[in-house]
């Protein structure tokens, strides 16, 4: 309703405005996930300690973390009659990047668990045999992982820009403020424009190919 | 080691993300206005027709939320949006009386239908009125005949369908799921469900939903099999939402959106919004049960006067 792209005729809103805004909610909540779920998965692929176990299952449990969840959950906290509700961000893309963060830690943490642990153990001794400190043993650990590390991001991503529970009920499908690819796949749905929730799910991959062909490019180097 | 250092694609990923930051962001100043809202008020396409006059009237922007009216009110509830238009009537009075909105003013009207097939196996189209109707399809949906498929989701139109079967004296909670599917879906996806139940399907839907997807060819084997009743009379009506239980709320600006969708300037644009050439909602605006009752009275007589024809 603000002007702009109108790139499909008959679509009322701006198609490249709701691409910018997927890429941006998603990648944002990729970022932030990797932010977390990379150190956490290291600490508890590489640190031994009392419950470990118990941690991982927890972690693995998660992958299977429904989005409506997580959307419940972040809308219940920051409703204006939750805890949070002060912070006046239901309905705004914040609240859809910290719902879909909650979504990507998990699958992050576990890869990264996963990819750790396959790197072989005398890396670390080797390198901590050399004078190297915990930190730096463990830094060079996650260097070594690099591949597994980077496929954990990949399906972070592939898990935030696909889904549509926790953006739809805590962003609202707002025009062009919080009106993402999967929401307007839907809308378009409901609305009975198949041929444009078709077109808008042809954008949606190739925007993923996009940032995975650059993912796969990161892959194939090495860190530093 | 390989020349090419990551780094370089990390360095170029924070920059695009940067940029795209700044697309987003970049809105002008303006006001909002949330508008919590019934799905059939946005899949019509009556918004898209009639909001662009209030955002630059008002040089705002209207952020609507399009759920079934139940949610749209517990969003209300919250304080989560600062105006409702919905379709409920008894719980958007009970929502008053509570004191989570300030007023109830009556902005437009169409009817619920009954859907079903052309077919009409279960002779619902001779039926002599709604609970006729609905009786007609138990019959048939417990002989295997017919498929009723609701809302199930506590929408307005749910609410209504809800009502029809108490009328009829008919327990909901007992119908089987051999017959009687309660899907949880929007009212567009309940018609297409209904389409899919091969000359069985059976559904109540407000005009304006069926009318807008029967344009589009989706659902080509379904028909109104009855209609005319007046208790299937379905009112929208505007309710700001009350600042005194929420003052973070543009309570300015809905008020100015009561107004607004009420004045005779936006009430003809309302009658003439028409999808198929058709006319999709009719508008009487005024104040809550007195309205209403007046109108009731007139749909009656219109109803009868059909009957003596």
């Amino acid at each position: 309703m603000q002007g702009g792209h109108r790139l499909v005729d008959g679509v009322t809103y701006d198609v490249v405005q709701v691409t910018l805004l997927s890429l941006y909610v998603s990648g944002s909540a990729t970022i932030l996930g990797s932010l977390i779920g990379i150190p956490l998965g290291a600490a508890i692929g590489l640190k031994e300690f009392g419950g470990k176990g118990l941690l991982k299952t927890i972690t693995y449990t998660m992958y299977g973390f429904p989005p409506v969840i997580s959307g419940l959950f972040i809308y219940y906290v920051f409703s204006r009659a939750g805890p949070l509700g002060d912070f006046g961000i239901l309905f705004t893309p914040t609240a859809m990047i910290l719902a879909q963060t909650l979504l990507v830690i998990p699958l992050v943490a576990g890869i990264t668990i996963t990819s750790v642990t396959e790197v072989d153990r005398n890396i670390k001794n080797t390198v901590r045999s050399l004078g190297a400190n915990d930190r730096q043993a463990t830094f060079t650990v996650i260097k070594e992982a690099w591949v597994g590390v980077i496929t954990a991001v990949m399906i972070g991503f592939g898990r935030a820009i696909a889904e549509v529970g926790a953006a739809y009920m805590v962003g609202g499908n707002i025009d062009g403020k919080t009106r993402v690819l999967t929401t307007a796949i839907m809308l378009e749905t409901r609305m009975g424009h198949f041929e444009y929730a078709v077109g808008l799910g042809v954008v949606l991959l190739i925007v993923a190919c996009g940032v995975f062909l650059f993912m796969r490019w990161l892959q194939e180097r090495e860190l530093l | 080691m390989k020349d090419k250092s990551p780094l370089v694609g990390i360095i170029a990923l924070a920059i695009v993300m940067v940029l795209l930051i700044g697309a987003v962001a970049v809105h002008p100043a303006k006001q909002r206005l949330i508008l919590a809202t019934t799905t059939s008020t946005q899949d019509s396409g009556l918004l898209d027709h009639i909001l662009p006059n209030f955002e630059s009237k008002y040089d705002c922007i209207v952020d609507v939320i399009a759920v079934g009216s139940g949610q749209a009110m517990q969003i209300g509830k919250t304080g989560d949006a600062d105006v409702l238009l919905v379709h409920s009537p008894a719980s958007e009075k009970q929502f008053v009386k509570d004191g989570y909105g300030t007023s109830r003013t009556l902005v437009c009207y169409n009817q619920y239908v009954v859907i079903g097939p052309a077919t009409d196996p279960a002779g619902v189209s001779q039926a002599k009125n709604a609970t006729d109707a609905f009786n007609r399809i138990y019959q048939n949906g417990t002989e295997g005949k017919a498929i009723f498929v609701s809302r199930g989701d506590l929408s307005g139109t749910d609410t209504k369908e809800k009502s029809i079967w108490v009328k009829a004296k008919l327990n909901v909670t007992t119908f089987s799921n051999n017959w009687y599917l309660s899907t949880g879906q929007g009212m567009g996806a309940v018609l297409d469900i209904t389409e899919q139940q091969i000359d069985k399907g059976y559904t109540l839907s407000d005009q304006a939903t069926y009318y807008t997807r029967k344009a589009t060819d989706i659902i080509p084997h379904l028909e109104i099999v009855y209609q005319g009743d007046p208790f299937l009379y379905n009112q929208y009506s505007v309710i700001p939402v009350n600042p005194v239980k929420w003052p973070n709320i543009n309570a300015t600006l809905a008020l100015d959106f009561v107004d607004w969708i009420t004045s005779p300037e936006i009430q003809s644009m309302i009658a003439d919004y028409t999808v198929g050439g058709r006319e999709l909602f009719v508008p009487n605006a005024g104040p809550g049960s007195i309205a209403e009752n007046h109108l009731m009275i007139s749909h009656h007589r219109a109803a009868v006067a059909i009957r003596i024809d």
